[in-house]
């Protein structure tokens, strides 16, 4: 479904992203790990088109979609959310949700008027499912700013499914959370896998996430692929245990990752 | 003594409220992109000289005089956005502004090359006037003043009941973001300069209808009072703009009643100065756009 062919990003003579080759299959839920700076953030970033690509490919459902600028990657149907919460925090959690359906395929598709006037009945109501979906009906009317931490997580990731998306990015979207809230996480990812059959590419720190939830991972370090495998051959893998060791998992900024 | 007073608040009044059309044009360009734009005033300039083309040689009626304004300053604005904004939008604000500025010399240059006489008549309005009791209204004043709360009711609809407002306001507050969620940031600005283009339209027709003359020199005079409107309410807000504009248009009809007019740019311009020392942000200062920009850096 979404093929990275030689991937690389230089910052000067940084090569944050380095020569990557990942495939992600269709109904995947994919794990991207690696130390800080090890070029994951990166790898998001040249999928979505936030940046030019230094060398290299990606393609999305055998269409090369190098360098699509983000509205049009959104509009092939790739989503992101982001490693810091970006919500229009003066907006509603309502207007978060129905601005975003901006998105969706049947919506962009849609004279001028239902798209950007007011909408659709049918529109309306997928926000609000969007809403239940992720326990903010009764804040519908809040400024997103004003939302707990959580809760604007749980935002971020309706907001990026309003667009119906067919792969989902995530950028460390357990950063932050508690042993239960990343248990959420983890049904509400499964949930959407399964049930909705959303592909997921998941950028992950926290271990319990991703060894328990992906299908496959691929581990980078400076940049590049140190491994591939089941979540099982990865923990038992040598290259990966190095680049880890001696390491703290401390959290923040990675060193590539502009986002 | 009385009277006089409610006059010149009056004519203050209907006055700005054409400052406050220019004004809100200025702000929403603004508000949505961060940037000035200099060329606002000009491409008004030139959207009138379209007008008073269709005018002096075809003896064109009052519809096609203000519609071929309003596409004169569309197209003219349209332009400005293309090579000042779009052309160089990862470049500093500062550039923007510059070369918002060599337009606009550019746009007066091809005005005066095209219209050598500098003057030209502009048909008027609206021959009427009404006398409640003491007082004296000018029908082309009230026309302005009714265009100007139609403009401002029909853009809060715009900006707060639709959707396309809610993506325009989406990406002033966060582009990156509402690239993200699928909208053209490049595309909404695109439009939100052409609908600021099509608000000062209206206010270049009205003011130069008033005036029934028309000169290149509009340009810079429409410039200054946007700007001057915009800053005393507020940069970006539009209530704000409206407010500033009205501000501007109270202070000088009573500054030219009672100082007489040669201090009647003086005393705008003091008063501008007062409130960039005092109140810096303006009438209706934008706190909350600050602390969430103080916010979004922390993160």
């Amino acid at each position: 479904m979404l093929e990275l062919r030689g991937l690389s990003k230089h910052f000067g003579g940084v090569r944050a992203v380095d020569g990557l080759d990942v495939t992600v299959e269709r109904g995947q839920i994919f794990g991207l790990i690696g130390p800080n700076g090890s070029g994951k953030s990166t790898t998001v970033n040249l999928v979505c088109g936030v940046f030019p690509v230094t060398a290299g490919s990606v393609s999305f459902e055998g269409a090369e979609i190098t360098n699509s600028p983000p509205h049009v990657a959104l509009g092939n149907g790739i989503a992101r959310t982001f490693q810091n919460i970006r919500l229009f925090s003066e907006l509603t959690v309502w207007q978060n949700l129905w601005v975003a359906q901006n998105g969706q395929e049947s919506v962009r598709s849609q004279g001028f008027f239902s798209r950007w006037l007011s909408g659709n009945r049918g529109q309306r109501a997928s926000v609000e499912e969007q809403l239940e979906f992720s326990g903010l009906a009764d804040k519908r009317d809040e400024p997103a700013g004003s939302l707990a931490f959580g809760e604007q997580r749980r935002l971020e990731l309706a907001r990026a499914l309003a667009a119906r998306p067919k792969l989902l990015l995530l950028d460390e979207p357990a950063a932050g959370m508690n042993l239960e809230e990343v248990k959420q996480l983890d049904e509400r990812l499964r949930w959407l896998n399964e049930q909705q059959g959303i592909t997921i590419l998941l950028v992950e720190h926290v271990m319990e996430l991703v060894m328990g939830v992906t299908h496959r991972i691929a581990a980078l370090n400076f940049g590049r692929k140190i491994a591939e495998g089941s979540p099982a051959e990865i923990q038992q893998n040598q290259a990966v245990q190095e680049a880890y060791l001696g390491r703290s998992e401390e959290e923040g900024d990675e060193g590539g990752g502009s986002s | 003594m009385i009277v006089d007073f409610v006059q010149n608040t009056l004519d203050g009044i209907f006055v700005g409220s054409s400052y406050s059309l220019l004004a809100i044009g200025f702000t929403l360009i603004f508000g949505v992109m961060r940037r000035l734009n200099l060329s606002y005033g000009p491409s008004i300039m030139l959207g009138t000289f379209a007008g008073t083309l269709l005018f002096v040689e075809f003896e064109a009626g009052l519809l096609a005089v203000a519609a071929a304004t309003l596409a004169g300053a569309v197209l003219a604005g349209v332009y400005v956005e293309r090579v000042c904004f779009w052309a160089i939008r990862r470049g500093a604000a500062l550039a923007s502004m510059v070369s918002s500025f060599a337009i606009w010399m550019q746009l007066e240059e091809i005005v005066t090359v095209v219209f050598p006489d500098r003057t030209y008549p502009f048909p008027p309005l609206a021959d009427f006037a009404l006398e409640p009791g003491p007082f004296f209204v000018r029908g082309d004043h009230l026309v302005m003043f009714a265009c100007a709360a139609a403009i401002t009711v029909l853009l809060h609809l715009l900006l707060y009941r639709t959707r396309f407002g809610l993506a325009l306001r989406a990406v002033s507050r966060n582009p990156a973001a509402a690239a993200f969620v699928g909208i053209n940031t490049g595309l909404v600005l695109f439009s939100a300069f052409a609908l600021a283009s099509a608000i000062g339209g209206v206010a270049g027709y009205l003011i130069a209808a008033a005036d029934q003359q028309i000169t290149p020199f509009f340009g810079l005079w429409a410039t200054f009072k946007g700007l001057i409107a915009m800053t005393l309410g507020g940069m970006g807000s539009i209530p704000g703009a409206i407010a500033g504009g009205l501000l501007l248009g109270i202070i000088e009809a009573h500054s030219g009643w009672y100082l007489g007019t040669e201090y009647r740019d003086l005393s705008a311009y003091a008063v501008l100065f007062a409130f960039l020392v005092f109140r810096p942000g303006g009438l209706f200062a934008q706190r909350q756009t600050l602390r969430s920009q103080l916010a979004a850096r922390r993160v």
